[in-house]
């Protein structure tokens, strides 16, 4: 439209954001969606009749039944040393789980692999399967091969361990400058001396943050790893749940709760002070 | 550079403060080395000697209750179509009600525009903690408490984890908008909602799809274990076939997780790769 057109021959049309072929789109994808959600909740056999006050009803189970919390449960000598197991499985698997990540992450950063042929793929399958398979599915096998027991929860968070940190290893890895790699790979050294000389030093302070947030991630599976019998608090859930004493389970949750968010807390005030010692 | 007496002092006073510097943060280290060690001996001694009884596990009883597992038991693989295609409708609609419970916590929790200022701020930042807080298998358990068996419990569960996250990265999204669009929609006499729908969420977008996507990707992992505990999909099939003692059936359902997994990372990128 040339500026000089005589604009007040055609009068304008009212203004759309979405003109005749787009709003049939549009109008097309929303009752799309709708018919979606429709047929999937017939699939799921989700009453819908039942969907509107279900608030009420949560609110009316939960206040008759679970409330009050049965405190005492919490404060046995059984669960308290539960509480203790359940930190000491998450920080072995932690610890271990980051070491066995480190070379996977080495080898799996696209930038410093020693091997993009061979060693890049087979790091990052392995991560992506530990990724993969869910903490509790893991724990579930790891029961059944190794018996009930700290171990299997120990074995299934460093699995999941290794599939959480790897990832976040290697894109910390992916991220360094590239200078330092190559002054020293320009004096002579090899691949593991530019890993321990250009990478580690780029990338310390963002592992040690990756470590403690995964220390923290691991800490949340721990409380209920013991719900397959893999020991630590979980276990105590289960026992309240299968006995239905659903004030002892309202405890027991609450308790999961605070001391998550308690290790949260922890964490987070770790990993700031860390980032205000290096700045 | 020439110093004089007055300087040399003071570059010796300079030298004194960072070896002190130097001497402090190498006893820091040894003694951060030191309590890492000291837990790791006293958590290992815990779980390895402690509480497991090494007489009843051998190489050759793991590798016989590994090998049980080898057995692929694929007749059980018809009856796993349907829990299959709960899990992935569950792992859907958990993440739509999430995404839609999100907004408002956003909305609460970015900074910026938090409607009461620090008071909801705060409220907002409290939910979205308490969404990532818990392990979905503690949700899962309320809900199942609250609403009884079956796929609600699972959906519900898994939309008010996926607030956290989504939420989360909204907010931060939230806060970190060009100021540009917002003034000029003030300007131009909006309110505060048409402010929201004009000047940020056209900006927000982009970051707000990315990660439902990724939500999406990480609860079909989440709802593969939500019939454990009662709530629906293959985590009840893997439940029943564990109750029987039917290790081979366990396997065939492990697998089509894993199936079915790999098929949501597909979509996922498929996705990801439409949209951004």
């Amino acid at each position: 439209m040339s500026t000089i057109a005589p604009a007040a021959v055609k009068p304008l049309p009212e203004w759309r954001r979405f003109r005749f072929p787009q709003s049939l789109y549009k109008y097309g994808a929303v009752l799309g969606a709708a018919g979606f959600i429709w047929w999937s909740l017939d699939f799921l056999r989700i009453d819908v009749e039942r969907l509107p006050g279900i608030l009420g009803r949560m609110f009316d189970v939960l206040s008759e039944r679970y409330w009050p919390p049965q405190v005492s449960r919490v404060m046995e000598s059984g669960y308290i040393e539960a509480v203790v197991d359940t930190f000491q499985m998450s920080y072995v698997a932690t610890v271990v789980g980051i070491l066995i990540a480190i070379p996977l992450a080495w080898f799996g950063s696209f930038n410093m692999t020693p091997s993009r042929r061979y060693l890049y793929p087979v790091a990052r399958m392995i991560v992506m399967s530990c990724r993969s398979v869910h903490e509790m599915i893991w724990t579930i096998l790891l029961v059944a091969i190794v018996g009930f027991g700290m171990l299997p929860g120990t074995l299934a968070m460093t699995m999941f361990c290794i599939g959480f940190s790897g990832k976040l290893l290697a894109e910390a890895i992916e991220a360094i400058r590239n200078g330092p790699v190559e002054a020293i790979r320009a004096s002579g050294a090899n691949e593991l001396q530019v890993f321990v000389f250009a990478v580690l030093p780029q990338v310390r302070v963002a592992w040690t943050g990756i470590a403690i947030y995964t220390w923290d991630v691991v800490f949340r599976a721990a409380t209920v790893v013991g719900f397959f019998g893999a020991g630590g608090m979980g276990h105590y859930l289960r026992e309240s749940v299968q006995r239905v004493e659903s004030q002892e389970v309202a405890a027991i949750v609450l308790s999961i709760i605070l001391i998550v968010f308690a290790a949260e807390l922890v964490s987070a005030w770790i990993r700031a002070r860390i980032s205000r010692a290096i700045a | 550079m020439r110093a004089g007496a007055a300087d040399l002092t003071a570059y010796d006073l300079h030298a004194d403060q960072i070896s002190a510097w130097r001497n402090r943060s190498r006893r820091m280290r040894y003694g951060t080395y030191f309590m890492v060690a000291a837990l790791i001996a006293w958590s290992v001694e815990a779980i390895v000697i402690g509480d497991t009884d090494w007489d009843r596990i051998s190489w050759a009883s793991m590798f016989k209750s590994a090998r049980q597992f080898m057995d692929v038991d694929f007749s059980i693989l018809g009856s796993l179509l349907t829990p299959a295609i709960e899990t992935a409708l569950m792992a859907t609609l958990g993440t739509l009600l999430g995404l839609v419970l999100a907004v408002p916590v956003a909305w609460l929790g970015a900074a910026n525009i938090s409607p009461l200022g620090k008071f909801s701020y705060a409220f907002g930042r409290a939910l979205m903690t308490m969404s990532r807080s818990v392990h979905e298998l503690v949700w899962a358990l309320i809900f199942v408490a609250a609403v009884g068996l079956g796929a609600l419990a699972g959906v519900l569960a898994m939309g008010i984890r996926s607030i956290g996250f989504i939420s989360k990265t909204v907010a931060e999204a939230i806060e970190d908008v060009n100021p540009g669009p917002v003034e000029a929609m003030r300007a131009v006499g909006a309110n505060r909602f048409q402010v929201l729908l004009f000047g940020i969420l056209p900006q927000v977008i982009p970051v707000f799809i990315g990660n439902v996507i990724f939500e999406w990707d990480v609860n079909i992992r989440r709802s593969t274990i939500m019939g454990l505990v009662g709530a629906g999909g293959l985590g009840l099939a893997l439940h029943r076939q564990m109750s029987a003692y039917n290790y081979g059936g366990v396997a065939t359902v492990l697998l089509v997780i894993l199936l079915l997994i790999i098929a949501g990372e597909i979509a996922s990128y498929l996705a990801r790769r439409a949209v951004i």
